[in-house]
């Protein structure tokens, strides 16, 4: 549980604040899975798991159901705890922690089934996020209404802020979904399937809000099952397949990997682009 | 809809009219009983009776409004409050009895002391949850009387054992007029903490749980401290009404400090009155206890019931609180305060659309 010395220590923002502006793969990782392992019975929903997020990145995970996807997510907030490997935040381990502490620390997260606190209205659920979420700015109970306005506006549901959330539709719970962990002030958000189930304008209308909030300064790490999505605004994608990562790298050139199309897209698709490549003759495996 | 808003407000007019005035006279009533009011001839409002029926109904405004912390507000249905009422009372009784504290030194100690084992139990027992929280809960408040019952040290009962414990008679002019107002003052005190709890942050993290424990912990919010603390707040007031039961009865014993249908009615009362809000389940408990007391034949207002001995009524009295606990969660699943507190009307399609909530 120490804050062992990471290999790539971040670069202290007091100290040198011209530095602030890093590219990409030079930047000391946000956050770092090593090995992460997480089995239940004698399945390995999740088994040895490594990739890195830098700061300001947008990095989807994709993979087939049942590919580990949302336990990873349930791995890093601390809903699970770890059968093996670690999670590192900001250079020190959080593995083992409890869910609140890891959102003290500015990881926030959405639930891929809604769960919104039924008794309460619109604005009163993104307040709680305000109210508690990241231990930086915490607020009092006015201070927390007024974040939860300001985000509510964020993501679109202003005018709803007085409703129960049983009034709400199916997007728009997933925008308070959103919401609430948004107005956790995350450095790093966990959106897992904020998409799924959506129709088309339905789905521009939340890839606006995912790149609104992006805009704001925040690392989006999203699971989502809409291609669509993972190519419109992920400069990065993690395949997983069976609890391991099966590929990384660009969506454009994770999508063409043989063994990806394989494992999650399926015959038809993996024909039609077979065919696409034997046109243009090109193979841009990386 | 415009209609609607304004008979709504008229019935929270006619519930505040209402509620001020037999608040003002239960209050004011028992004044009538000091010498200085009696030598003016001034009528005799409260006797006796009136002050023990008066004292046992703010006791219980305390029980349902500390039940409703744990229960209401942040869901943990808890069914062995009644030890927390016992540890208050054997708390102030042992104080005063055995080491001969004056009452109002030892008074404080009694809700301190079942906070303390409220924390002590609910760090394990707040893990569960659902039925299982009941019924473990259950279990701690039948197992407390129990202990303090038997417990012997040096082969002597350390609590009074099964004799009981009788404390000195506090020596105060007009004991059943003070002993009132302590247990409302208690009542007062409890229904404040709630007001103040629905409205911090505190509060906010209670009720999040209630609706989603899991959402509330990625949130942020200390799932196991909040609920510890939910307990122990819920566990010092109604140790607070314990203490002051202790030197107003004068003798406590195993029955009378931990008596098992508390548990039910406490929660009766916060249901019947509504729970998760400030005044619903002081509303229940005054209803309640009154019905109680009525069908019991302590009340001056009574008649027989049809078909039923003398002997029989409490017998008859327990199953129409039965009833009633059936008919209240089926049909008013927010309680009675849904139709005071201006949110919705008492009629035939409130209740079959509270039918259609809570069946399956």
């Amino acid at each position: 549980m120490s804050a062992a010395p990471s290999p790539h220590p971040p670069a202290s923002p007091g100290t040198s604040p011209a530095s602030g502006e890093v590219k990409g793969a030079a930047a000391a990782p946000q956050l770092e899975l090593r090995g992460v392992t997480k089995r239940f019975g004698g399945v390995a929903a999740v088994d040895g798991v490594s990739f890195e997020v830098a700061k300001g990145e947008i990095v989807g995970i994709i993979g087939p159901n049942g590919a580990g996807k949302t336990t990873l997510l349930n791995c890093i907030s601390g809903v699970h705890r770890l059968d093996g490997g670690d999670v590192r935040w900001q250079g020190a381990s959080i593995a083992g922690m409890a869910p609140h502490r890891i959102a003290k620390l500015g990881i926030g997260r959405t639930f891929q089934i809604v769960r919104p606190f039924g008794s309460m209205t619109v604005r009163e659920n993104a307040a709680i996020g305000a109210l508690f979420g990241s231990a930086e700015g915490r607020r009092g109970v006015t201070g927390a209404f007024a974040l939860a306005d300001e985000v509510l506006e964020l993501v679109g549901l202003s005018a709803k802020a007085r409703h129960p959330v049983s009034a709400l539709t199916i997007p728009d719970r997933k925008r308070l979904e959103v919401a609430r962990a948004v107005a956790t002030r995350p450095h790093l958000l966990l959106l897992d399937e904020v998409m799924a189930g959506l129709n088309n304008v339905e789905i521009d209308e939340a890839l606006e809000m995912v790149r609104a909030v992006h805009a704001t300064g925040v690392t989006v790490l999203l699971i989502e099952h809409v291609m669509r999505v993972i190519i419109g605004i992920c400069r990065r994608a993690v395949v997983l397949d069976f609890g391991q990562v099966l590929a990384q790298g660009e969506p454009e050139v994770v999508l063409r990997d043989e063994r990806v199309i394989q494992a999650y897209l399926g015959e038809r698709y993996a024909k039609r682009l077979r065919a696409e490549r034997g046109q243009d003759g090109t193979d841009r495996k990386s | 809809m415009i209609a609607t808003l304004d008979s709504n407000r008229r019935w929270r007019r006619i519930f505040l009219i209402v509620g001020g005035i037999v608040a003002a006279y239960a209050l004011l009533a028992p004044l009538t009983s000091l010498d200085a009011a009696q030598s003016a001839n001034v009528p005799l409002l409260a006797d006796r009776l009136w002050f023990r029926i008066a004292t046992i109904i703010a006791m219980f405004v305390v029980m349902a409004t500390a039940w409703n912390i744990i229960g209401g507000i942040t869901g943990y249905a808890a069914f062995g409050n009644v030890a927390f009422f016992g540890i208050g009372a054997y708390t102030t009784g042992m104080l005063v009895a055995k080491a001969k504290w004056p009452f109002l030194v030892s008074l404080p100690l009694a809700p301190l002391f079942a906070a303390a084992f409220a924390a002590l139990v609910g760090l394990p027992l707040l893990r569960l949850r659902g039925h299982y929280f009941a019924v473990a809960s259950l279990g701690v408040g039948v197992a407390v009387g129990e202990l303090v019952q038997n417990i012997d040290y040096g082969g002597q009962p350390l609590f009074g054992g099964a004799s009981g414990l009788f404390l000195p008679i506090y020596s105060i002019d007009n004991r059943g007029l003070y002993f009132f107002y302590l247990m409302v003052a208690a009542a007062a005190v409890s229904i404040a903490v709630t007001w103040w709890v629905l409205r911090s942050r505190f509060g906010y993290g209670l009720i999040a749980i209630r609706e989603n424990e899991e959402a509330a912990a990625v949130l942020g919010v200390n799932t196991t401290a909040y609920k510890v603390a939910a307990f122990a707040l819920s566990a010092a007031l109604t140790g607070l009404a314990g203490g002051i039961f202790s030197q107003w009865n004068v003798f406590i014993n195993q029955d009378n400090a931990f008596p098992i249908e508390y548990n039910v009615q406490m929660i009766l009362m916060a249901l019947l009155g509504g729970t998760g809000t400030v005044f619903g389940p002081a509303t229940g408990a005054v209803l309640l206890q009154l019905l109680i007391q009525f069908l019991g034949g302590s009340l001056p207002i009574t008649f027989d019931i049809p078909f039923v001995s003398a002997a029989a009524r409490p017998i008859v009295a327990q199953v129409i609180l039965g009833l009633l606990l059936v008919g209240v969660v089926i049909f008013v699943p927010r309680g009675v305060i849904d139709f005071f507190g201006g949110r919705s009307r008492l009629s035939l399609s409130y209740l079959r659309r509270s039918l259609r909530e809570t069946s399956l």
